[in-house]
């Protein structure tokens, strides 16, 4: 099989209904024509898939994604959909199946709603707010929240917080052009990378964070600062006017 | 030092739950001398004062007696926080089967309850407590300490007993997953 693939004329017109997807030729024993019209052909039963290898179509799509400069979202997504479309349907053409495939359009069977089960715990809860009603208790302090009182960060402000960001940021290297690469860290990931650098003793910014980065980096990198903070796995002090971070001590 | 005197000041300007531990740390006492001066402190109130000592929420809190309640109402002029029926129900789902997502909540009421799951987040009354592994890794919804104190609870443990026993899952296989945060 062979796929060939060039960059699609403007037009918005489809066969589809949605924006046409790129023009990726697909020529192979069981079918040749246009990604579209495969699409059109399997969703019609005109074509058997199992005939279809779907690999060097994912293939050619993504060479049209990584040599296309300026990429319209629009065709990619909707070729992107297309091969979402005819993976599924060959997946399920692949499972050995007893029955039918289920169909999107059947109803899914309707599910009888339980919540008289519930009836005795929506009293119980009724007697209980009752009964709590009877008792008075001294109402928490106007502006702070009973249960979310904020964090105690010391002589350490917001602003101070934001102003180590600010450095970091200034000495960050401008983001590279825009290029297909892995996508980003989780911030889980991210905290277990912060948790790795920061020292034991308190350190500033500007010793922790050494080599080369990105802005987003760095604000990926902050954000997963804080909320260790805000979990009690970091620690932050202002010494000498300068903001200094380190693990937290554990008992 | 009279720790039952200390507990006492403290317990008077709380405006929240205090937990023995906390209570020791801000005395500078053992746990132990604190546990024995709530007893004493609970023991004394009950017999003498318009107040009492109760176990909420996970911790210790003084507050009126019910034969006060009038009056103290007439004073205080409480704002009433009354659930409807539609809250209710949906509190009682997630109370008693926590933690759940909004489908399972749906499917329980058969009817959709996104508006009643806004109205008790935004009342403090519930809370997410992480995410399902599941297509679309939908929210995990569970009470919290607020309804606790709401409903005059210690803990969940507290929640009457149902005569019939419910499902222990609601829909497919349950598991909490930890929070996005939490690190292993």
């Amino acid at each position: 099989m062979s796929t060939t693939r060039e960059i699609a004329k403007p037009d918005p017109v489809t066969a589809l209904g949605v924006t046409q997807p790129p023009e990726i030729l697909v020529e192979c024993e069981a079918f040749t024509g246009s990604l579209a019209t495969l699409f059109l052909c399997v969703r019609d039963g005109k074509v058997d898939l199992l005939g279809v290898p779907l690999a060097p179509i994912c293939e050619a799509y993504w060479q049209y994604l990584v040599e296309s400069s300026g990429t319209d979202i629009d065709r990619a997504s909707a070729a992107l959909a297309v091969l979402a479309y005819l993976l599924e349907r060959k997946a399920w053409a692949l499972l050995p199946t007893e029955g039918d495939e289920p169909s999107e359009m059947e109803p899914d069977e309707p599910v009888e709603p339980w919540i008289h089960e519930f009836a005795p715990a929506i009293e119980a809860l009724k007697a209980l707010a009752e009964q709590r009603g009877q008792v008075f208790f001294r109402p928490p302090e106007s502006g702070t929240e009973a249960y979310e009182l904020p964090l105690d960060l010391g002589d350490v402000t917001l602003f101070d917080l934001s102003r180590a960001l600010q450095r970091l940021l200034e000495k960050a290297k401008p983001e590279p052009p825009d290029t297909l690469r892995k996508p980003a860290r989780s911030l889980s990931e991210m905290m277990t990378v912060v948790l790795r650098v920061l020292p034991p003793e308190f350190a500033s910014l500007d010793r922790i964070v050494t080599g080369e980065f990105t802005r987003s980096e760095v604000v990926w990198w902050f954000l997963a600062l804080l909320e260790l903070i805000r979990l009690g796995q970091a620690r932050v002090r202002l010494h000498e006017g300068e903001i200094e971070f380190a693990l937290a001590v554990t008992a | 030092m009279n720790v039952l005197r200390h507990v006492e000041a403290i317990l008077f300007v709380a405006d929240a739950p205090a937990k023995p531990d906390d209570l020791a740390k801000a005395i500078g006492c053992p746990v132990y001398e604190v546990e024995e001066a709530l007893e004493k402190l609970g023991g004394r109130l009950h017999h003498d004062s318009p107040l009492q000592l109760v176990r909420i929420a996970g911790g210790y809190q003084v507050c009126t007696k019910p034969e006060y309640a009038e009056s103290v109402a007439r004073f205080a002029k409480p704002q009433k926080t009354r659930l409807s029926r539609s809250l209710l129900e949906v509190l009682a789902i997630v109370a008693y089967q926590q933690p759940v997502t909004a489908a399972e909540v749906d499917a329980v009421r058969g009817v959709d309850s996104s508006y009643a799951l806004h109205q008790l987040l935004d009342r403090r009354l519930l809370t997410e407590v992480g995410r399902k592994k599941a297509p679309g890794r939908p929210v995990l919804y569970g009470t919290t300490q607020q309804f606790l104190h709401i409903f005059n609870l210690e803990d969940l443990t507290e929640l009457p007993p149902i005569d019939r026993a419910l499902p222990q899952t609601v829909g497919e296989d349950r598991v909490a997953e930890q929070g996005v945060f939490s690190l292993e």
